[in-house]
């Protein structure tokens, strides 16, 4: 079993930008075009092309360094989107009134009747790929982190450095801002890599099902779907993509788990 | 008590046809614009809008299509012709067979994970909520290249025909079932660990331990009845996300179920067939919490059943 060190203070940070700003900047580390033919379809790993070719015959290892960049930009934006959103509605349903909670948590209620996946196949009916991941992900994602952002706010209103900085006088969005959300860092840390984890599953299942990045686009996802009918040709042409999405995935979970932890909850 | 789950579901249900329809509401062009695409004045395309009722405002068109909703009268495909209840009802078996097939290999991989869990000391690794993060295409990818690819055991794609029965070639049945079992199983060991930790912080079961009970038994008999109305929440929200996973597995395998039309009906702005698609699995997660939470309302009342457990919602899953 694969034991994730995550909770090691700043190596987390630090090793998490490193891996985004590689896949983002992947495009100019690849050695050929990720669109153009370079080789036989098909051809298996090689000293010139160390992953082989894919059914168009374009190097494999060029299309996986430039093929996560857009994949992880929407991820991150959706899931940004919807932490954003949920902090807030969190926010307004834990430090209100019994009934505004109550009125959140039912609209919270209300969009969580349609799973994600569903929702984001019916938005694309209209909008773009990515747009529907976006909005798909802040719908139904952004519920989930209210509850449980509005479920400790609830708890905290009322603890003693809460309640003295009302008696200072001071306003009530500082307050929220200076008092509240330090006292949820973990807590909304820990949500913030289960909402990556989701718009990337989102953002995938689009992509494979073609709603997504259209070819030749280099992309992870679609890259599964192309060279699934050579597995048996060039296996790494379909492992190549699959490794780096699968790790793009779990990191995020490990650290939302780790972040868990810290905070005593079992995750 | 009952009521009042039933009045709320009921609600929920309302609820989700309002965020389908919404949804597919957003369109920029409609189904007239794209019917009449290049070839049709203006003039036909109003007629054929007049026609397909899109010239009435959206909220006298939704209230309009709940009403045949809840009489059964699902419209027809505006692609086709056909009526979608056909549609629907010829490609339902295949993915009931999908669903229930997989369920079996989820629950199964589940109970398994959590029994060994139990006997490290109910303490989980990080490979179950690894496992469940991993989207559901590279599960698809990786089975398909090693099995079918690779070894050559199983078809790639399911070459059945719509309206076929599932049976027919029960081999299509096992690459699209595991590629949803796996990250499933995975999902609903996290979900279902906070259960099993709070019950085993019971005195009861410190107790049995103390008293030197094999751990097997006190699994049996100490554990596992604690486990009941988590178990059944989860094995809720798991059919209804597998329901919803269903459009991918069956598009990439070719499999000939409803959450392949879906897929095919959004490609092609096919509106009456998504809204109609979309809502099964919405249906059968709020169906599936309505039993858990009437279990849940039965189990209250016997003292010492512990309905704690994990928040349920709060790990990722888009399945």
């Amino acid at each position: 079993m694969i034991r994730m060190r995550l909770d090691r203070g700043p190596a987390v940070p630090a090793a998490a930008v490193t891996f985004v700003a590689l896949v983002l900047l992947g495009r100019q580390l690849a050695p050929y075009d990720p669109e153009r033919p370079v080789a036989v379809p098909w051809s298996p790993p090689s000293g010139r092309l160390p992953l082989g070719a894919d059914a168009l015959g374009r190097d494999v290892l060029s299309r996986v360094v430039s093929g996560g960049a857009r994949l992880l930009t929407v991820s991150l934006a959706a899931s940004a989107a919807a932490l954003l959103c949920g902090v807030a509605l969190g926010l307004v349903a834990g430090w209100g009134s019994a009934s505004v909670g109550r009125a959140v948590r039912w609209v919270c209620d209300l969009l969580l009747a349609v799973p994600a996946l569903i929702l984001a196949l019916v938005l694309a009916v209209a909008l773009p790929g990515a747009t529907a991941v976006v909005v798909a992900s802040v719908l139904s994602g952004a519920p989930l982190t209210a509850r449980v952002v509005g479920a400790r706010c609830a708890e905290v209103r009322d603890s003693g450095y809460v309640r003295s900085a009302i008696e200072r006088g001071e306003r009530t969005p500082t307050v929220l801002v200076r008092e509240l959300l330090p006292a949820m860092s973990g807590l909304i840390a820990a949500d913030a890599g289960l909402r990556l984890v989701t718009a990337l599953q989102l953002a995938t299942a689009l992509a494979v099902l073609g709603l997504g990045p259209q070819p030749p686009a280099p992309d992870w996802a679609l890259m599964l779907s192309e060279n699934l009918p050579g597995a048996s040709l060039n296996p790494a042409a379909l492992l190549a993509p699959a490794v780096p999405l699968a790790l793009t995935a779990w990191l995020p979970a490990s650290a939302a788990r780790a972040a868990g932890r810290r905070m005593g909850g079992a995750a | 008590m009952i009521p009042r789950a039933l009045l709320r579901t009921v609600l929920l249900a309302v609820a989700a046809t309002a965020v389908v329809f919404a949804a597919t509401e957003i369109l920029p062009g409609d189904m007239g614009d794209v019917r009449g695409a290049g070839r049709a004045s203006a003039e036909d395309v109003a007629r054929e809008r007049e026609r397909l009722g899109l010239d009435v405002p959206a909220p006298v068109r939704y209230l309009r299509w709940l009403g045949h909703l809840v009489r059964g009268e699902l419209g027809r495909s505006l692609a086709s012709g056909r009526p979608v209840a056909d549609l629907l009802a010829e490609r339902l078996p295949a993915t009931a067979a999908l669903v229930v097939g997989t369920l079996t290999v989820t629950v199964a991989l589940t109970a398994l994970a959590l029994a060994v869990g139990f006997l490290r000391g109910g303490r989980g690794g990080a490979l179950a909520p690894g496992l469940a993060a991993v989207p559901q295409a590279v599960y698809a990818a990786v089975l398909g290249a090693v099995l079918s690819g690779v070894l050559g055991w199983l078809p790639a794609v399911s070459l059945l025909a719509p309206g076929s029965s599932p049976w027919a070639q029960p081999r299509a049945l096992v690459l699209p079932a595991l590629t949803l079992a796996l990250p499933s199983a995975a999902f609903a060991t996290v979900l279902l660990r906070g259960a099993l930790t709070d019950v085993l912080r019971l005195p009861h079961v410190a107790d049995a331990r103390t008293r030197g009970l094999p751990a097997r038994l006190i699994l049996r008999r100490h554990v596992a009845p604690f486990l009941l109305v988590p178990s059944v929440r989860v094995l809720a929200l798991m059919t209804g996300w597998l329901t919803a996973g269903t459009a991918l597995v069956e598009t990439v395998y070719g499999y000939p179920g409803t959450g392949g039309l879906l897929v095919s009906s959004v490609a092609v702005r096919d509106v009456p067939v998504v809204q109609a698609a979309a809502l099964i699995p919405a249906v059968i997660v709020l169906v599936g919490m309505l039993v858990a939470d009437l279990l849940d309302t039965a189990g209250r009342h016997r003292p010492g059943r512990s309905r704690r457990m994990a928040p349920v919602a709060t790990a990722g899953g888009a399945a």
